[in-house]
C-alpha cells in the first residue's frame, strides 16, 4: 500500500495528518453519537419545523435541534448569532477540545448560503412593512465569512479565511484544496470543512426543481424519487505529519489524494456519461499515486435524484468495478456545503472503527447500476482506503482519498 | 513566486475596457449615480451601474441567454482579460487553467426576485429557472462553460477583500497543481435590496460625492461590474507577495489589521491603492498609512467608481497594475506623474475581513 504522495516521481511531498475533527448535524453532536448512529443506522430524516412546507412536494429533512446547538453558548449571544454560526462553534468547540494546540495559518471552508434565513427574516419584514427592527443584526450575520470568524473568535483562533462557495461540492473542495495546500509545503497546518444550515429558499428552490422528494431519500435504488435536504456542519484540523508527529499529536488518519473537475453539460444537471465525476475520482487517484483497486468504500455523493446517481454510478462501476459504495445521505439528508465535510468525518469514523456505513431505504437494485451498494445496514469490514465525493450546481466535481494512519 | 499579470478585463460603470475605463479615471471622470427603487418600498437609492450599451458585444452563448448581470458582467471581463491574455503569452492550454471567482452578495437580483414570489404567492410561485442562478458559484458555471475550463473552478466569497484573497488562493492553486494560469474575477451587481441593507448598516449616503478619508465618514456608494486579471508566467507586472491578512470582530480592530498587513507588505518605493469608499474602512487605513507608510502616494478608485464589493479588490489591482505601466494615477486635479516601481493595494472590507497585496514592474 502506498504510504507517500508522489507528486514528481522523485520528491516525496508532506504527507497530510487529520490531527481532530468536530461535527454536528442530524446524527447528533460530536465524533462519537455520530458514530453511534452511524452504527445503529438510524433515519434521521423528520418532518421540517422550521418554516412553512405545505405547498412543497417535500416536507421532510435532516435538522439539527436548536437545543443541542445552543448548549455552547450563553444566551444573550446565542440570541444573536445565525444558526449556521452555532453549528460553526459546536463543530469547532469538539475540534480544539481534541487539540487545543492546533492554531492554523489558513481556513478554508465551504458552504452554499451562509445566514441564508436573516435574508428571509429581512425580505419578508420588509414586505410587510414592519418588524425591521432586528435588520441591522439580520444583515451583519448574514454574509457567508461570518460563521467562519463567529467560530474562530468563540474558539481564540485567528486565521484568515477562504470561503468556498462551490455549491454541493463545496465542502470537499475545500478539504480539498487545504489538503494540497498543506502537501505543497507552503502551509503547516490548515483548518476545514463546511457548514450550512437548512432554509426556505434552499428548500423551496430545490422542490421547484422537483429534485426533492416527498418519500423517503433511497440513494441508487432503482425506484430513487430525490433528495432531501440536511444541515450541519463538520471541521477537520490537516497538519503536515512529520510536524504533527513530532509535536505528539494524535493522528487520526490522512488524506491523501484530491481531484477537482469542471462539467460544462449543464448549469444543474450532470453529463449523463459521468465524465465530469469520473474525472475528479480519477484525479484523486492520481493524485494519491494508486490505483481504483486500492480503494475499499466510496462515500458516494449519492443525492437519491435519478440524474445524478445514474452520471455517479456509471461513472464508479466504470473506474473501480466493484467495490461497498453507501450514501450516507439517506441517513441525514444532503446538507449541502456542509455535505462534503461531514461525509468527511464520516469516512474517518468509519476507517476509526473499520465499519461500511449504511445505505437506507435501498431495496431495489438499478439494473442500470451495477454497484455493491452497503445495503440498510453498516457492516464491519477491514478498511484502509476509503474516497468521498461530491458533485455540485454549476457541474462542480471533487473527490477526496482519505486512508487510516499506520504508524 | 512568479506570478505575472498577463491579461486584464474591467466592467465598470465607467464603461468597459482597461484603456478606456484607465483614461477616464486620469481625466478625473466620476460615474453618474442613478436612482434605485423598489416596488417593496417607497424609497431611494444612489448607484453607480454599468451602461447597458457596455455588453452590446457580449458572445451570443446560451449560458447567458438567462443569466443574471452578475454573471454577464463577469463573462465580459474574463473574456476580456483572456483576449489580453492570449495576445501577452500565446496560445492558451484551457486544460492547465483554473477559473476562480470572487463575489460577496451574489446574484441578489434574481435571488430577490425568486423569494418575492415565494413571499407574495407561496412555494408553488417558485420559480425552477430563477433559483439556478441564486447559486454563488452560477457566475463561474456559466464562465467555465463559455471559455471550456474543465479542470479546477472555484468559487469564493468575502467582502471587499475577497479580490485578494481570490489571488492568494489563484496563487496556491497554480502551485499545487502545476497550472499554467488562473483567471481570477470579481463581479457584483448593484440592487435596490443591497442598497437598503448597506444603508440600514449605517453604510451608505443618499447620493454622491463619495468623500474620501472624511472623519467623522459620510457612507459610500454602492456600484456594480467586474474586474478581471490573468494570471501567468509572463506580463510585465508581477504580483511580488500577497498577504491574506485577518479577521476583525468590531470596526475599531480594522486598523490595527490593515496597519500589520502594511508592515508586511512595505515598501517606500511603493504608491498605495486604498480601498478607502467614505466608511469606517477611510479611518481605518488612514491610521495604518500614517504610521507604516506616512510618504506614499495613496489612491482609491471608489470616490470615482463607486463600491463594488466582490469585484472592488480586483478593480484595485486593475488601477495598481496601471499605475505601474503608465507612471500615472489619477487625482482630483488630474493625472498625477508617480515614479513608483512597485504598488501596494489594500482591501479592508466591510465584513470583516482585511487582505493586501504588492505589485512590481
Amino acid at each position: 500500500m502506498p504510504t507517500f504522495n508522489d507528486l514528481d516521481g522523485k520528491t516525496l511531498a508532506p504527507r497530510v495528518a487529520i490531527v481532530a475533527a468536530g461535527v454536528v448535524s442530524p446524527l447528533g453532536l460530536g465524533l462519537n453519537n455520530s458514530l453511534s448512529a452511524l452504527k445503529a443506522n438510524r433515519d434521521c430524516i423528520l418532518p421540517v419545523t422550521a418554516f412553512e412546507v405545505g405547498q412543497c412536494r417535500c416536507k421532510t429533512a435532516g435538522q439539527v435541534p436548536d437545543e443541542v446547538l445552543d448548549q455552547h453558548l450563553n444566551g444573550r449571544k446565542s440570541r444573536r448569532l445565525h444558526r449556521a454560526s452555532k453549528m460553526m462553534i459546536a463543530a469547532l468547540d469538539e475540534l480544539r477540545n481534541q487539540d487545543p494546540e492546533f492554531a492554523p495559518e489558513l481556513t478554508v471552508i465551504g458552504t452554499t448560503s451562509g445566514g441564508m434565513s436573516f435574508g428571509q427574516d429581512y425580505y419578508r419584514a420588509l414586505h410587510r412593512h414592519r418588524g425591521l427592527r432586528h435588520s441591522p443584526q439580520w444583515i451583519a450575520n448574514y454574509p457567508p465569512q461570518k460563521p467562519v470568524i463567529d467560530a474562530q473568535e468563540t474558539c481564540g483562533i485567528s486565521a484568515p479565511c477562504q470561503i468556498i462557495a462551490n455549491a454541493c461540492a463545496s465542502g470537499t473542495n475545500a478539504i480539498g484544496h487545504a489538503f494540497e495546500c498543506v502537501r505543497s509545503g507552503k502551509y503547516q497546518r490548515v483548518l476545514t470543512g463546511g457548514y450550512d444550515a437548512i432554509s426556505e429558499l434552499v428548500f423551496v428552490g430545490f422542490d421547484s426543481l422537483q429534485a426533492s422528494t416527498s418519500e423517503r431519500c433511497r440513494p441508487f435504488d432503482r425506484d430513487r424519487s430525490g433528495m432531501v435536504l440536511g444541515e450541519g456542519a463538520a471541521v477537520i484540523a490537516l497538519e503536515n505529519l512529520e510536524r504533527a508527529h513530532a509535536r505528539g499529536a494524535k493522528i487520526m488518519a490522512e488524506i491523501i489524494g484530491y481531484g477537482i473537475s469542471t462539467d460544462n453539460h449543464h448549469l444543474t444537471q450532470p453529463d449523463p456519461s459521468g465524465s465530469g465525476p469520473r474525472r475528479a475520482m480519477e484525479q484523486a487517484l492520481q493524485s494519491a499515486n494508486l490505483t481504483a483497486r486500492n480503494v475499499d468504500y466510496i462515500n458516494a455523493h449519492g443525492t437519491a435524484t435519478v440524474f445524478n446517481d445514474a452520471a455517479e454510478g456509471k461513472a464508479i462501476r466504470e473506474l473501480f468495478g466493484k467495490v461497498p459504495v453507501s450514501s450516507t445521505k439517506s441517513m441525514i439528508g444532503h446538507s449541502l456545503g456542509a455535505a462534503g465535510a461531514i461525509e468527511a468525518v464520516v469516512c474517518l469514523l468509519a476507517l476509526q472503527a473499520q465499519l461500511l456505513p449504511a445505505n437506507l431505504n435501498f431495496s431495489n437494485s438499478d439494473p442500470n447500476l451495477d454497484l455493491e451498494i452497503v445495503a440498510n445496514e453498516s457492516r464491519p469490514a477491514k478498511i484502509d482506503i476509503v474516497l468521498s465525493n461530491s458533485f455540485g450546481f454549476g457541474g462542480t466535481n471533487a473527490s477526496v482519498l482519505i486512508q487510516k494512519y499506520a504508524a | 513566486m512568479n506570478l505575472r499579470i498577463a491579461g486584464m478585463g474591467w466592467v465598470t460603470p465607467l464603461g468597459r475596457g482597461i484603456d478606456s475605463v484607465w483614461d477616464r479615471l486620469l481625466r478625473g471622470d466620476h460615474a453618474t449615480a442613478e436612482t434605485i427603487s423598489d416596488s417593496v418600498s417607497n424609497k431611494a437609492y444612489s448607484g453607480f451601474r454599468v451602461p447597458s450599451e457596455t455588453l452590446k458585444d457580449l458572445p451570443p452563448h446560451p449560458r447567458l441567454r438567462r443569466a443574471s448581470a452578475i454573471s454577464r458582467f463577469a463573462a465580459a471581463a474574463g473574456l476580456d482579460a483572456l483576449t489580453q491574455a492570449r495576445s501577452t503569452i500565446g496560445e492558451i492550454d484551457m486544460e492547465r487553467m483554473a477559473l476562480i471567482f470572487a463575489v460577496s452578495n451574489g446574484g441578489v437580483i434574481y435571488t430577490k426576485r425568486f423569494y418575492h414570489d415565494v413571499v407574495e404567492s407561496g412555494a408553488q410561485a417558485a420559480s425552477p429557472l430563477l433559483f439556478p442562478e441564486t447559486v454563488f458559484n452560477a457566475p463561474a458555471s456559466h464562465l467555465a462553460a463559455i471559455l471550456g475550463i474543465a479542470g479546477a473552478s472555484y468559487t469564493i466569497v468575502g467582502d471587499g477583500a475577497v479580490g485578494v484573497l481570490a489571488a492568494k488562493m489563484a496563487a496556491d492553486v497554480i502551485e499545487n497543481e502545476r497550472l499554467d494560469g488562473c483567471l481570477i474575477v470579481g463581479a457584483e451587481e448593484a440592487d435596490w435590496l443591497l442598497c437598503d441593507a448597506y444603508h440600514k448598516w449605517r453604510l451608505l449616503r443618499k447620493k454622491p460625492p463619495i468623500e474620501l478619508f472624511s472623519d467623522p465618514p459620510r457612507g459610500t456608494i454602492l456600484s456594480e461590474g467586474a474586474g478581471a486579471i490573468f494570471l501567468g508566467g509572463k506580463g510585465d507586472v508581477q504580483i511580488e507577495a500577497i498577504d491574506a491578512g485577518g479577521n476583525f470582530s468590531q470596526r475599531a480592530q480594522a486598523g490595527k489589521i490593515a496597519q500589520q498587513i502594511l508592515h508586511r507588505l512595505a515598501d517606500h518605493n511603493a504608491c498605495l491603492i486604498a480601498s478607502a469608499n467614505g466608511t469606517f474602512v477611510d479611518l481605518a487605513e488612514r491610521t495604518a498609512i500614517e504610521k507604516e507608510l506616512p510618504e506614499a502616494i495613496v489612491y482609491s478608485p471608489k470616490a470615482a467608481i463607486g463600491e463594488s464589493v466582490g469585484a472592488s479588490a480586483l478593480w484595485q489591482i486593475i488601477v495598481a497594475a496601471r499605475a505601474l505601466r503608465t507612471n500615472r494615477l489619477p487625482s482630483t486635479s488630474g493625472a498625477r506623474e508617480i515614479a513608483c516601481k512597485k504598488a501596494i493595494v489594500i482591501s479592508c472590507g466591510l465584513n470583516q475581513q482585511a487582505a493586501g497585496l504588492r505589485l512590481s514592474i
